[in-house]
């Protein structure tokens, strides 16, 4: 069975281009409305200011100096709040709309029918010490990953890893899974496991369990499907 | 009325003597600009450094963008390389003094033979990890075309200064980038 190959390198790149673009314009327009609430804001600090930077010549203005300020003072920072908000708000939008192309992107390249999607999991973790997977699917090898002690104490401590998504043609296939590491002892341990599936209309979901076996004192590995 | 030419130079001899200290002058930029080593541009300074994972020599395998946040320098060799070896004792001079400020080096061998490069690296006895990019997919992505060559990449990731080869001027010029991104 020949890999389909619907995420090219040329449309996620335009895809990326697109993005940035259309983020680099949110911003563009954030600074400009930035821009233009602070020439629109009413000159109030800048007057306040300068009394305190300009000594009075004559000690009659000293006693009437502090009445005005705060006032003019607590407008400024009021206005500094409103725009420092409003920057947040704007912020927070482009945080949305980044996670919102993000989707979409997953969405384009990887679509339901075609996508098939491989995760790793570490149970205990006191047999083998992982170093790398390579992943194979229909003889073919989709991922080599490298793995670094802070990667796996997060997957010791339960956390899943999608090693890799791509697109699939619908109908059977297989997976094979290399792991490599230590093992019992602290020798180099290589093991495989392999799985053939059926890819049918729906996105296909795979887990890679790493797990001891306390009775046999050996590491365990599995391919589940999720269906 | 005489034909013979005045005293003093004449407005024709000034103009002329202009044009020849410009051609000399001319020449000699050219002249230097010969004489000064090419420096052949690097097209990925400025741009962030390509992410990896590399096996180390000895120790735990390393990759790059869990060192966010810190300096970092790559300095590729082969065992083959005559002042990559002194280049690499400079390196961990200047790690051993920098190290607590926030700097990481990594040396990546590119031999074809990882037993070599393993052999190497012992040998070395630098404190630094010495990583092993025997598929060369590293040096490939980090356009290396000259050994020993080193690359800075600042905290934010991007990478702002490349050294190719070895000198004492080059040592000079590293440590003051090293100072300047540690200071950022």
């Amino acid at each position: 069975m020949s890999q389909t190959s619907l995420a090219s390198p040329p449309a996620r790149r335009t895809l990326r281009r697109a993005r940035t673009g259309v983020l680099a314009g949110l911003l563009a327009a954030a600074a400009c409305a930035v821009g233009a609430l602070a020439a629109a804001a009413p000159p109030t600090a800048p007057a306040a200011a300068t009394p305190s930077t300009t000594p009075p010549a004559t000690p009659a203005p000293l006693a009437t100096a502090p009445a005005t300020p705060p006032a003019a003072a607590t407008e400024g920072v009021a206005d500094t709040r409103g725009l420092d908000q409003q920057i947040q708000g704007l912020k927070k939008d482009v945080v949305d709309l980044n996670k919102d192309l993000f989707v979409l992107e997953e969405e384009l390249l990887f679509p339901a029918n075609t996508q098939v999607a491989v995760f790793l999991s570490m149970d205990v973790g006191d047999f083998f010490s992982l170093d790398s997977v390579q992943l194979k699917i229909d003889q073919k090898e989709v991922i080599n990953y490298l793995y670094t002690p802070r990667e796996v104490d997060a997957l010791l401590k339960g956390g899943v890893q999608r090693l890799y998504v791509g697109n699939l043609k619908v109908g059977p296939h297989e997976l094979v899974a290399f792991f490599n590491g230590k093992g019992p002892s602290d020798r180099a341990y290589k093991r495989g496991a392999s799985l053939r599936f059926e890819k049918g209309v729906g996105a296909k979901y795979l887990e890679l369990k790493i797990d001891d076996q306390q009775k046999k004192l050996q590491p365990e590995f599995q391919i589940k499907d999720w269906e | 009325m005489s034909w013979q030419r005045p005293h003093g130079p004449t407005r024709r001899d000034v103009s002329r003597t202009g044009v020849l200290l410009r051609l000399c002058a001319a020449l000699a930029a050219l002249g230097a600009a010969l004489s000064a080593p090419a420096q052949p541009s690097y097209a990925l300074m400025g741009q962030p450094a390509p992410d990896f994972a590399l096996h180390a020599a000895a120790g735990d395998n390393v990759r790059l963008s869990e060192h966010r946040g810190e300096v970092v320098v790559l300095s590729f060799w082969s065992s083959r390389c005559n002042s990559c070896r002194t280049q690499l004792a400079a390196l961990n001079r200047s790690f051993q003094t920098y190290r607590s400020a926030g700097l990481e080096i990594y040396g990546i061998g590119v031999d074809d033979d990882p037993a070599q490069s393993r052999e190497f690296a012992r040998s070395a006895a630098v404190s630094f990890a010495m990583l092993l990019d025997p598929a060369k997919g590293v040096s490939r992505s980090y356009e290396v075309d000259n050994l020993p060559m080193t690359l800075l990449i600042d905290r934010n990731g991007l990478i702002r200064r490349v050294l190719r080869d070895y000198s004492a001027a080059n040592e000079t010029l590293y440590l003051q980038e090293l100072r300047a991104l540690l200071n950022e």
